[in-house]
């Protein structure tokens, strides 16, 4: 068959129809014909008038499509750019990748100078119809006030200003004053914090950077304050961790993704949260920041640390027994075991049963002096030195006695913040440096400080990757990025006891195990059991299956690359058994 | 050209099943299969890398949408206008009822539940109102369809789906209505002037109309007007897309990099404002592309219309082909922020079905007149060939 072809026109021209008799042409049909005939060159001028006018429209959106491409030369989300923003109040705030998280809007303020308004009860009547919001008696009170500056109204829409525009109303004024907007809203609104009506940073980094914030602008530079988050990872962490809330109907809860050696934070997240563009709506408890803020008891997560650190004054050995036969009685208090084997454990069993019988009795052989000195070399001792307002300090025993070394060993009786002990987690499978963790995309200048050594952070990882392997973490594995953590669960204090049903659970990883790269924690406040954890509310059943989730995802966008974990190299760098042997091949 | 074998084309141009098959218009499947696979590729990147949250249903739409087609376009063109008034008819009884079932609901009521299907009469009304125009200007001459007197017909069946629709509310399906009504009449040779005192009456009607629209449409209105106007709330969608249209550049951040969209930043991302996606992973590049896919389509449909021979044919074309470009236009323009903000999804692209379907069907039009396109259809049946 033919392509289309435009030439159809001269095949129903009757002057050009066969008069053979094959087609009749009567006296009637020859005016339908002409009309025809019309009706058809009218029909093609119009289809191709129609074509042209498609070709118009077409025109100018793809013009509309280069003009917005072209208008961001380079691959930039800077929102502000859309508003006519004369002067920025303060520098934006942008993720790691460039995405805006806080931007300046410009935008109108009214004011009075009421002793140039000259008649104060119509011009306040007139200004309550424009602003239907403002009670005309508090607009006349002011305006009769006799005062040289009155503010009437802050932040106006373009709307209510060109009503009041249109009053020409003497004696009354528009300021243009910055807003503060946060165009991702609630995703970070615990990291970037918000700012007042006076363009004053009140929380977050907001606050912490204010000066640095407001500097950068007026000296023309108007460079971005870059933060160490990438919003998609930062969406992902909070996406399950509000997922989880649900699921667990927890009060609340927190995670992190940072990065192991840098100490920079990928992700920060505390829920509830709010929009810090409506800040006065939200509630006390949603502007809490629990990832830093609020301090917790870490529980059996602190036998990481209790391992590492007899391991590190070679107090104990991989393949050295600890009695955890009976429960431990020290002074008015009983050490029981949560999975009690009641016998002798090595140091690998003490810490996938999570056996706080044998972590006290490891604690023990270190001696308090030189515990309390590890967890001061990992900076777990005094407030971390995050670049947030809301920090909170940890809470350590004034008095280190034995009772304090046996119950910090495992997790109880000291408190900190899930940043704080992220921190020091990561420098325990790092290969042993000091970690400060920081807000700002690059991380801190300075040497690296070892705290624990190379052979130590070794075999934790080893330990850690056995625990979810083997132990208690199960769930918190995701296939081929070789997740290493350890459960933790802690019942909260109430005023000198515990409550039974209120648990923090947690869990601490780090991924990929044979070199990690990022460490993941993960919190739930007071989760309760649900039928798919069979009644269990603690790490392993909550907190350990988000972390599987947030490393599933976040993975592929860190760009780290998935590996066979039943590899030989793999073996070779995680294996260890539960007798301490630390070479696959031993075994057999 | 022969006299006989003019003579040949008058008398013997009816078209065995065969000939039918290999006369189908391959070139244009092949442009609908094409940028239908942009599509899906633009949902897989949208769903994370998926198959199975939207890519493999909207595949079956297009299957089904592609079978319709084919099933359609086989189908003697002389059938569809014999059929035209029937459709509009019925498609216009299913508007009235949806309406009323609406009212009775107290809320926005588009869809009539048959069974298996749900049917959207105001899609059904896409289609049948082409067809039914498209009869009414074959079986008109010229001088007819250029006097007042003849007009009222298909003035009426222009406002009357457009009117029902608007009530649902739908304002994109009833712009979309009134523009390709409109267009069809330009078509038939309506006097331009006629367009001229429409345009002037319908801008003289805004105002009183205004007061009939619903809150959510005045606000989006005036949000377009001036989207900074509320840049959390109505402002929220355009100037997110802006962003999203901004941040692609001119090579975009490459497949299944966007951020915008795949934060969810930006809300019904694989429906209405699927293009933003797009357009961050692809580009300026990526968007013009899609542009001139659609603009092939278009030259498709037009060519197949001057290339009809009949009236009825060209119409038909010519009305599927408007209905064709308003949606890409009114979407694109929607989100590139050029037109405010009403439910129109991008064609063959954005996730969903009816449309998909309606669209499909529209080409199988489209196609039935290639196909049938040298068949001289008589005035009014019986009557001689023009």
């Amino acid at each position: 068959m033919n392509a289309p072809t435009f030439m159809a026109r001269h095949d129903a021209d009757p002057t050009r129809s066969p008069p053979d008799g094959r087609v009749r042409v009567s006296a009637s049909s020859k005016s339908e014909l002409r009309s025809g005939n019309d009706a058809l060159a009218m029909a093609h001028r119009r289809v191709i008038a129609v074509a042209a006018l498609f070709a118009l429209c077409f025109s100018v959106i793809g013009g509309r499509l280069v003009d917005l491409a072209a208008s961001k030369p380079e691959a930039s989300t800077r929102t502000a750019d859309y508003w006519p923003a004369v002067v920025r109040a303060r520098a934006d705030i942008t993720d790691r990748n460039g995405v805006v998280l806080a931007t300046d809007l410009s935008v109108a303020s009214l004011f009075a100078e009421p002793r140039l308004v000259q008649d104060p009860a119509r011009s306040a009547a007139a200004l309550a119809a424009a602003l239907p919001n403002l009670p005309v008696a508090e607009l006349r009170s002011k305006l009769e006030s006799g005062r040289t500056f009155v503010w009437l109204k802050r932040h106006l829409t373009p709307k209510e200003q060109a009503e009041v525009n249109r009053l020409g109303l003497p004696g009354i004024g528009f300021q243009q004053e910055q807003r503060r907007m946060y165009p991702v809203g609630a995703l970070t609104a615990h990291v970037v914090g918000f700012s007042d009506v006076d363009n004053k940073g009140i929380a977050g980094v907001e606050q912490f950077f204010d000066n640095a914030l407001r500097a950068f602008p007026q000296s023309g530079l108007g460079a971005p304050l870059k933060l160490s988050l990438d919003t998609r990872v930062q969406y992902t962490v909070r996406e399950e961790l509000l997922r989880a809330m649900v699921d667990f109907n927890a009060k609340g809860a927190a995670g992190l993704v940072m990065d192991a050696h840098t100490g920079e934070l990928i992700a920060l997240v505390s829920v509830p949260d709010f929009d810090p563009n409506r800040v006065g709506e939200a509630p006390a408890d949603a502007r809490f920041n629990r990832a830093t803020l609020g301090v917790f008891e870490p529980g059996s997560t602190m036998k990481v640390m209790t391992v590492a650190m007899a391991l590190d004054y070679g107090t104990a050995r991989l393949d050295e027994r600890f009695d955890a036969t009976k429960p431990l009685r020290i002074s008015r208090f009983t050490i029981h075991d949560d999975h009690a084997k009641n016998r002798w454990l090595t140091v690998p069993e003490v810490f996938v049963y999570s056996s706080n019988i044998g972590a006290a009795r490891m604690a023990m052989e270190v001696g308090g002096e030189r515990q309390r000195g590890f967890l001061a070399k990992l900076g777990m001792l005094e407030r971390p030195p995050i670049e947030l307002p809301e920090a909170g300090a940890p809470l350590v025993p004034e008095v280190w006695r034995d009772i304090n070394t046996m119950t910090i060993a495992f997790g109880h009786g000291i408190a900190m913040s899930p940043l704080q002990y992220a921190a020091g987690f990561a420098a325990v499978v790092n290969g042993g440096f000091k970690v400060a963790p920081t807000l700002l995309a690059g991380g801190r200048p300075g040497a690296k400080e070892r705290v624990v050594s190379q052979d130590t952070s070794d075999i934790m990882r080893r330990l850690l990757r056995l625990n979810v392997e083997e132990g208690t973490g199960k769930q918190a594995d995701s296939l081929g990025y070789l997740v290493g953590g350890k459960t933790g669960t802690a019942e909260k204090t109430v005023a000198g006891g515990y409550k039974k049903n209120a648990l923090v659970s947690s869990f601490a990883a780090a991924f990929p195990m044979n070199d990690p790269r990022y460490v993941v924690f993960v919190m739930l406040d007071e989760p309760t059991g649900t039928a798919s954890t069979q009644g269990f509310a603690t790490g392993g059943w909550t907190a350990a299956p988000i972390v599987s989730r947030i490393v599933g995802r976040a993975g592929p966008m860190l760009g780290v690359v998935p590996v066979d974990d039943k590899s030989t190299e793999v073996r070779r760098a995680l294996f260890v058994a539960l007798d301490g042997r630390r070479s696959p091949s031993a075994a057999f | 050209m022969s006299l006989s074998d003019t003579g040949l084309r008058l008398t013997k141009v009816e078209l065995g099943f065969g000939q039918k098959i290999a006369s189908l218009n391959w070139g244009l499947i092949l442009l609908l299969t094409g940028t239908t696979g942009f599509g899906l590729l633009v949902l897989y990147s949208l769903a994370g890398g998926i198959t199975d949250t939207w890519v493999e249903k909207q595949a079956v739409r297009f299957a089904l949408g592609f079978s319709a087609m084919i099933i359609i376009a086989l189908i003697d063109i002389r059938i569809w206008l014999n059929l035209a008034y029937v459709a509009y008819g019925v498609a216009l009884a299913l508007l009235v009822g949806v309406d009323v079932a609406g009212y009775a609901s107290m809320g926005a009521q588009r869809w009539i539940d048959i069974g298996i299907i749900s049917l959207q009469p105001s899609e059904l009304m896409k289609v049948s109102l082409v067809l039914a125009l498209a009869r009414y200007f074959h079986e008109h001459t010229l001088e007819e369809a250029q006097s007042l007197k003849w007009l009222f017909v298909p003035v009426v069946m222009i406002l009357a789906p457009a009117a029902l629709v608007l009530v649902q509310p739908d304002l994109g399906t009833a712009t979309l209505l009134l523009m390709c009504g409109a267009t069809l009449c330009f078509l038939a040779g309506v006097r331009i002037w006629v367009f001229g005192v429409a345009f002037a009456a319908a801008a003289a009607m805004v105002p009183l109309g205004w007061q009939f629209l619903h809150d959510y449409q005045k606000n989006r209105i005036l949000t377009f007007l001036d989207p900074e106007r509320d840049p959390l709330g109505a402002g929220y969608h355009i100037l997110q897309s802006k962003i999203a249209l901004g941040a692609g550049g001119i090579f975009g951040r490459g497949f299944r990099e966007g951020t915008q969209s795949h934060l969810s930043f930006l809300p019904e991302m694989q429906t209405d404002f699927i293009f933003t996606t797009l357009a961050e992973e692809f580009g300026m590049v990526g968007a013009l592309c899609l542009l001139g896919l659609y603009v092939c389509i278009l030259a498709y449909g037009m060519a197949i219309a001057l290339r009809s021979r009949n009236h009825f044919g060209r119409l038909v074309a010519m009305g599927i082909g408007t209905t064709f470009f308003c949606y890409v236009f009114i979407n694109i323009a929607m989100v590139t922020g050029l037109l405010p903000v009403v439910g129109v999804p991008l064609p063959l692209i954005s996730y969903g079905g009816t449309a998909m379907v309606t669209l499909m069907a529209g080409f199988g039009l489209v196609i039935s007149v290639y196909i049938h396109r040298d068949i001289r259809i008589p005035r009014r049946p019986g009557g001689p060939v023009s």
